[in-house]
């Protein structure tokens, strides 16, 4: 999916910090540290405050609100912080600055520790979808033919049958699996509505040639089944229990 | 009405009465929610509504501009109209159970006196005692004024019965029309508390070094209440900065000289004036005290350079008089993010 530029070294003094918005409208959060570069997600993932607000010296970021604070070179937690920043890898061509565009295929949960090959397989059937908030992905009784992976934003994920839904608890986030129907053989016909909070990016993957990639490679293929059966388990479990 | 609270890493199940504010119903389930200032302010304390219906006691709330989508709400401010389903996008765990629990109070004014032209010592005699610990705090609701306060506990006892507190007048606030408005003696005020997480305990084995604007000596005065009751600055060095404009606006610097004298080797105690050049009478009127003109973290970063090591920060006041420590402790100073503590709650 290639790279996508974010900003030039000039605009990020030694030691600063910056909020960049990359081409096609990603926020990320750019900071210098001895002449490299690093990007993370824009927000703090505690209470959403702007990280480019936060204190940085260099080699610790630090969000002002409650003096989370991590490590500027890998992201992860330092003190008081529970969870590491989300990174982005740059590359630095001339004086530009560009970030590579991540599938949210690296960062789920169902694919981790399948082979390069089937990832990669699995990578060239994906299709980047934009919606807007409000928007239905799908809905209870539509034919199962994708499953999806949330990229960015938040979808609320309710279940139910006919025009009955009820919410399931709990918002779906990134890189979490959705609308597994699809790599079922038995569920031609969703059970569940998925409706965007707000502006996501899906990818849309279909779920009879993700079968056929798995069963090219059965290791890869046990992997995501065993995965899967434990996401379905965890669906069925009490709302909230997630 | 039940409330099922998801955080990110578990859900929560709590009862609240009818009327009852999330937030407090949680506390009292000894369900560490998030929050800082309890009263509608900071947005710290918000949450997504996945399913039933909230009742908004202040839809002005100030904190409310930290909301984003519909659906989102300052858990201290709503009430679940039925039973509710709500997210927070926070780890959140059982409360510490060697913490003081929060409760419902309530006890009437026996005194409100005047400290200076604007600052008001109010005192109230609870009708059950609380446990709290050094440096926290209660939202207070006064009758007729819409919403609640936080205001620090100055004083320091277990099984308290009675709860002083350091109140500033505010032009067009509605506790200060009803404070400063008329005697108020004997008036019935409801308490929810302990709150907040700037907490001191003797185990510490720290340095303390206490950075206050205006009112928030409130807390400090608490912390040293504590420290001195267990003598802790035989042990250990503490350092109080108290900012305020003019001589005229500082308060409790008798009660500041009595601390010192106890402790003349390790305590220091400085007021800094921000807007007045010194005068002459402050040394000789206190002499037990320090005078510095600047404002507070620039008087406190001056005094405490080199002497860094092994201290416990609390700030409490203004917040930008907060935020500019913060910066300085942390990245001057060195401090470590878990030795700054603060609660930003005015």
């Amino acid at each position: 999916m290639g790279k996508r530029f974010v900003c030039r070294t000039g605009d990020i003094a030694a030691n600063a910090m910056k909020e960049c918005e990359a081409e096609g409208g990603l926020k990320l959060l750019v900071a210098n540290s001895g002449g490299e570069f690093f990007a993370y997600q824009a927000v703090c993932p505690h209470q959403d405050v702007p990280l480019c607000e936060g204190l940085y010296d260099g080699a610790i970021l630090t969000c002002h609100q409650h003096l989370w604070q991590w490590d500027i070179r890998s992201g992860s937690p330092r003190g008081l912080a529970e969870t590491a920043l989300e990174r982005y890898a740059l590359s630095v061509d001339g004086d530009s600055i560009y970030v590579e565009s991540k599938s949210a295929l690296d960062v789920g949960e169902l694919f981790a520790g399948a082979s390069e090959p089937t990832l990669a397989k699995l990578a060239a059937l994906a299709k980047r979808e934009e919606y807007d908030r409000g928007a239905v992905i799908y809905a209870v009784g539509d034919p199962a033919q994708d499953f999806f992976v949330l990229d960015s934003g938040r979808v609320e994920f309710r279940i139910g049958r006919d025009e009955r839904t009820s919410p399931a608890g709990f918002m779906l986030r990134k890189g979490e699996v959705f609308g597994w129907a699809a790599l079922l053989d038995s569920h031609p016909r969703r059970i569940a509505s998925a409706r965007c909070e707000e502006r996501s990016t899906v990818l849309r993957i279909d779920g009879a040639r993700t079968l056929q990639a798995l069963e090219a490679d059965p290791a890869s293929g046990y992997l995501v089944m065993k995965r899967l059966s434990a996401l379905i388990a965890r669906y069925l479990a009490e709302p909230g229990a997630k | 009405m039940r409330v099922q609270l998801n955080a990110r890493n578990r859900a929560f199940d709590f009862e609240a009465e009818p009327g009852e504010k999330i937030l407090f119903a949680g506390l009292r389930a000894r369900v560490d929610l998030p929050y800082e200032c309890g009263t509608g302010t900071c947005g710290t304390c918000k949450a997504r509504l996945v399913h039933g219906r909230v009742d908004d006691g202040w839809p002005e709330a100030p904190g409310r501009k930290y909301l984003k989508g519909a659906g989102e709400f300052l858990m201290c401010q709503c009430a679940a109209a039925t039973d509710v389903t709500a997210e927070v996008a926070s780890f959140v765990y059982a409360a510490d159970p060697g913490a003081c629990p929060a409760a419902v109070a309530a006890g009437v004014v026996a005194g409100a006196r005047p400290l200076t032209h604007d600052v008001i010592a109010l005192e109230i005699e609870l009708d059950r005692p609380v446990d709290f610990d050094a440096g926290q705090f209660m939202a207070v609701t006064m009758p007729g004024v819409p919403g609640s306060r936080g205001y620090s506990m100055v004083n320091f006892d277990r099984r308290a019965r009675r709860l002083d507190f350091v109140v500033k007048k505010k032009p067009g606030g509605g506790v200060s029309e009803w404070l400063f408005g008329r005697d108020r003696q004997a008036a019935r005020v409801e308490l929810f508390g302990p709150l907040g997480k700037a907490t001191f305990h003797p185990s510490l084995g720290k340095n303390l070094l206490c950075i206050a604007g205006g009112s928030g000596i409130a807390g400090m005065m608490a912390i040293l209440t504590r420290a001195s009751q267990e003598r802790y600055f035989v042990h250990f060095r503490g350092d109080v900065f108290f900012g305020v404009r003019t001589l005229a606006d500082a308060f409790y610097l008798k009660e500041l000289a009595v601390f010192r004298r106890e402790f003349p080797e390790t305590l220091g105690i400085t007021v800094a004036l921000s807007d007045e050049d010194l005068p002459e009478r402050a040394a000789r009127d206190h002499p037990l005290l320090r005078f510095e003109k600047g404002l507070v973290h620039e008087v406190a970063k001056r005094a405490m350079q080199g002497r860094f090591q092994n201290v416990r920060a609390y700030l409490a006041g203004p917040p930008p008089a907060v935020d500019a420590a913060i910066r300085f402790l942390l990245l001057e100073a060195k401090l470590t993010a878990d030795n700054i503590r603060y609660d930003k709650f005015s």
